[in-house]
């Protein structure tokens, strides 16, 4: 026998090494074998894992999870594999919320104010209190119900019933709040294609995906759910599909792509037409559609859209739109997308519905490979209604109505939502919320928003609480999501419904007839017996109560045979025939650079920053973590004689930030990008004093047609300050592994 | 007697995004401490699995290639021989293996780690209460001093190993363990299993046309094999750089 020289350390390193060499050459391996730490009896883990099936609250996808919870304890959430959204996926956020669970600066009980507002002087009350004083301020305010107002996140499910209700019957005011409320998508969803809630995608099935602006695989939509297809649509099947990513800003989505088509910002419904005029005046299309699309007029229609005529002006060369419109309309089934950037300029709702109308002219709407809408929910008490989110126009009425008192608002309840931190500083909110009358926070967390309330009446989080969903984007057909508490909650917290609730009994009359329900986990059994008078879908059982312990076993419910039903084609609407321009924040002479924010794949715009895992995990494509940063193409760089690191002022029309930058190579010239989310004064110990908040110097530009926010319509200037940091970055820390037979250029070092 | 085992890896890049789902699931599963900011700056974050991203190209013509990069389980690993205390060493199943309770902090493996994918504890790194609530009791949490790295979820593998065990003394199904960053992977790019059986999906995978190894010419027979990113617009002949 040969000893090697591993042979031999391995022997030299057991106790009894000269024993068991000269024992003979075939020494028996478990003499060998090392005993793991793990499989000491003092290691040993006592105690059954329990998985509780529940849905995910991190964002508004909405995905099954199951959590691992070991003596009472939340371990680990993995996907629910039986879940349609995400089929047992689950993406980073997801995974980091047991950090939000066991945060060290969760808000432990009611609390009321002592000091001055903002102070951040409270004392700890009883739930009994606290109800009491919210109870009396409604009745103090009963007969001018007008000057109350509710103000939440997008609400779906049992949820968006309670909060409707309590606002409908004081006379309250309900306010829907999202920084980048979908309001553009979810109008031409309605006007081109008739729908209520926004398609699914089938990218599974696509051959050919033109995105615009849409960061599917990152921010966008239901990220799990799309990247489960398009993994699938790259290498689970015999042909890989194609995907061109067209936006500015080089988003997760771009750096996945085959190709990637920096458009000038604002014009991407501008291509889109140019793009509809090529395939429509080849005769490449549908030409059904093309009739109906134009009005009857045929490519004539959009000659002012003709490649060459709109190539300067979107930055894409005329053989580019050719070459897109002919694969576009050849390599069916193709897929055109609209989300992001490019709905978030002032002319969004027109860059939006003119991409979507691609659609038609290939035959991808309701197809395979295609849009795919959603039927109605099983139950009208859960068909999302709720979530049509004030538009910019209505939070600028609300500011001036709170700066100015008149009308006056007396209350103002916030439940899961941070206006103070997600709008543009120049609404003057904070100073308008230091003037309301009396402001009511039931956030888990001491956000900047609930640093101005006056009581604080903490919900559970979501893994301690009970709820359900009807996700949006569905999955073309009838499911209802079931969240359930997976650990007891850890303080004295109470659920907001079951807040509501209470209140509403205290307040009797028509608010206790109206919710009459002894807890939400009432009402949403009540309906969840309508669900099993049914009888159909993914759970039936012989009696209720076998039926209920079904869907909390998986998840929730659906019916994979109740589809959208196919009824009449919807109304196609006529492209335009003339161009909507965008307009900017700024003058193009004063602010030489079109900002593009963008929403942090861990961070999103903000809700994810108090949580380290996904403050330290790294953003995909410049590997940034805990900070923010300005992206800034090299070729700039070199003109404004800067280097990673240097302290760049960022300076549009209103306000300015003072971020590192990140010399970017995949950035036009003309623009930066600088990431949502950081930038915090309060929100926990992780949160806090860090970063920059980009929000703060947006323009109060606005999509024409629906008052939305143009989030990506702001012009700034940039300025180098004298300082400088260490950028705190993955990248670099390790040298380059090389793979073999591919082109490398290098790992930006700065 | 069980089957030959040696558990590998493939990892399919023209299905990965970057996303950076394994990373965080790695956080939770593997009781990863805190990477604070200084941490980073400082280069010493913990990520046994990081996503690597290159460049290719230049502007307008520009392409990320993004590459998860964890420990590669090598057959000749160089770590082990340097291992003075035989911390590190190989099981019989194809892992290279740490033990913490063994490891004195001389850090030579990490340097001797063609793939960066070893981390030492610099600093002791305590979670605030309530955190340590959600701590894996199936993993060892690892103090001051010590070495760390990506195990292939061994807790995993041992659960499993055990289950079936218990069942009758069956064999571990093809794809029954899933570490958990293959678990949580939204496109499904990280794929598990045993390299010595033939017809295991690892085994089958592994032989696509596109495999390759990071830094082969080493000679560490990594058993991690990576697919490589499919591109419609390659010239015919790449070259390297």
């Amino acid at each position: 026998m040969e000893i090697t020289r591993r042979d031999f350390l391995k022997l030299m390193a057991g106790s009894a090494a000269g024993a068991v060499v000269f024992n003979g050459c075939n020494a028996p391996e478990r003499e060998m074998l090392m005993q793991s730490p793990l499989l000491m009896p003092e290691d040993m883990v006592t105690g059954l894992d329990n998985y509780y099936a529940s849905i995910c609250r991190q964002c508004p996808a909405g995905c099954g999870i199951i959590v691992r919870v070991i003596e009472g304890k939340a371990k680990k959430i993995e996907g629910n594999p039986d879940y349609p959204v995400n089929q047992g996926k689950l993406c980073a956020r997801g995974q980091a919320g047991t950090q939000v669970l066991y945060h060290p600066d969760r808000i432990r009980g009611p609390k009321r104010l002592v000091g001055a507002r903002g102070s951040g002087q409270y004392e700890d009350i009883t739930w009994e209190v606290a109800t009491k004083e919210l109870a009396s301020r409604l009745t103090q305010f009963q007969g001018q119900a007008s000057t109350v107002a509710i103000m939440t996140e997008p609400l779906t499910g049992h949820l968006a019933t309670v909060v409707k209700k309590f606002a409908s019957s004081y006379g309250a005011e309900h306010i829907v709040f999202d920084s980048l409320a979908d309001t553009v998508e979810r109008t031409v969803a309605n006007r081109s294609f008739g729908q209520s809630t926004v398609p699914d995608l089938d990218i599974q099935n696509a051959n050919y995906i033109l995105s615009f602006g849409a960061d599917f695989l990152g921010t966008w939509g239901s990220p799990v759910r799309y990247g489960k297809a398009y993994g699938e649509f790259r290498q689970g099947r015999t042909k890989r599909g194609t995907l061109v990513q067209v936006e500015p800003r080089f988003s997760t989505t771009a750096a996945s792509a085959d190709e990637w088509v920096p458009v000038s910002p604002g014009t991407e419904g501008i291509l889109a037409l140019s793009i509809a005029q090529v395939i429509i005046s080849q005769g490449l299309g549908n030409s059904a559609a093309a009739n109906t699309l134009t009005g009857g007029a045929g490519a004539s229609r959009l000659n002012s859209f003709r490649p060459e005529d709109v190539s300067k002006l979107t930055g894409v060369s005329t053989d580019k739109i050719i070459e897109i419109a002919k694969a576009f309309a050849t390599q069916k089934p193709s897929l055109a997308i609209a989300g992001s950037t490019a709905g978030a300029h002032s002319n969004g709702v027109f860059n939006t519905s003119a991409i979507y109308a691609l659609n038609y002219l290939v035959g991808s709407v309701s197809s395979p490979g295609g849009l795919v809408f959603n039927p109605k929910a099983p139950l009208p008490e859960l068909q999302v209604t709720a979530t049509a989110a004030a538009t910019f126009s209505d939070l600028e009425r609300l500011a001036k109505r709170l700066l100015e008192g008149q009308p006056p608002v007396n209350l103002l309840m916030v439940h899961n939502v941070n206006p103070v931190h997600g709008l543009p500083s120049s609404l003057g909110i904070k100073t308008g919320l230091s003037k309301a009358g009396y402001i009511v926070s039931f956030s888990s967390f001491m956000d900047e928003t609930t640093e101005m309330a006056d009581l604080i009446l903490p919900d559970h989080t979501y893994l301690e609480s009970w709820g359900d969903d009807i996700p949006e984007p569905g999955v073309g057909y009838e499911i209802v999501g079931l969240q359930q508490p997976v650990v007891n909650p850890l303080y004295n917290t109470k659920a907001f419904p079951d807040a509501l609730l209470a209140i509403a009994a205290q307040l009797g009359g028509k608010m206790r007839s109206d919710l009459p329900w002894g807890s939400y986990l009432d009402l949403i059994k009540q309906d969840a017996q309508k669900l099993f008078a049914l009888n159909r879908g993914s759970v039936r059982a012989p009696g209720f109560d076998a039926f209920w312990v079904g869907v909390l076993q998986r998840g929730g419910w659906w019916d994979t045979n109740a589809k959208a039903p196919a009824g009449a084609a919807p109304q196609v609407p006529a492209l335009p025939s003339s161009a909507v321009a965008p307009s900017f924040g700024g003058d193009q002479s004063a602010y030489p650079y079109n900002l593009i924010p963008f929403e942090s794949i861990s961070l999103s715009h903000g809700q994810g920053a108090n949580v380290p895992w996904l403050q330290s995990m790294a953003d995909p494509v410049t590997t940034m973590t805990w900070t923010t940063w300005v992206e800034v193409n090299p070729k700039t760089a070199e003109e404004l004689k800067i280097v990673e690191g240097d302290v760049l002022i960022v300076e549009s029309p209103n306000g300015a930030i003072r971020v590192p930058a990140y010399i970017h190579p995949a950035i036009p010239p003309k623009i930066v990008a600088i990431p949502m989310g950081q930038g915090h004064t309060a929100y926990g110990r992780y949160a806090a004093k860090r970063g920059q908040n980009v929000f703060s110097i947006l323009s109060p530009v606005k999509d024409s047609e629906t008052g939305a926010l143009a989030w990506a319509a702001t012009r700034v200037r940039l300025t180098k300050s004298d300082d400088k940091i260490k950028m705190p970055k993955i990248e670099g820390s390790v040298f380059a592994v090389e793979p073999p037979d591919v082109d490398i250029v290098g790992v930006t070092t700065g | 007697m069980a089957e030959a085992t040696r558990w590998g890896m493939v990892v399919d890049l023209d299905r990965c995004t970057g996303c950076q789902a394994c990373v965080a699931a790695c956080y939770a599963e593997n009781n990863l401490p805190l990477n604070t900011e200084e941490m980073v700056v400082e280069d010493r974050a913990h990520n046994w699995i990081r996503i690597e991203r290159y460049w290719e190209g230049e502007y307008p013509d520009i392409k990320a290639r993004f590459l998860p990069v964890l420990c590669q389980h090598c057959a000749n690993a160089p770590c082990e021989p340097v291992c003075p205390v035989y911390a590190t060493y190989h099981n019989s199943e194809g892992l290279n293996v740490q033990v913490y309770n063994r490891c004195v902090g001389t850090r030579y493996c990490i340097n001797n780690c063609p793939y960066h994918a070893r981390f030492f504890n610099w600093w002791e790194t305590p979670l605030p209460d309530p955190m340590p609530h959600y701590l894996n009791p199936d993993v060892t949490v690892r103090s001051k001093g010590i070495t760390e790295k990506c195990t292939f979820c061994v807790q995993r593998i041992r659960r499993a190993t055990r289950n079936a065990a218990n069942e009758g003394g069956r064999q571990v199904a093809d794809n029954e363990i899933q570490p958990a960053c293959a678990q949580a992977c939204p496109t499904n790019t990280i794929i598990f299993g045993n390299l010595a059986n033939p017809n295991s999906t690892v085994s089958k995978l592994a032989k696509n046309e596109r495999h390759y190894r990071l830094l082969e010419e080493l000679g560490t027979e990594p058993g991690v094999i990576y697919l490589k990113k499919v591109d419609p617009h390659a010239k015919s002949t790449p070259e390297r750089h």
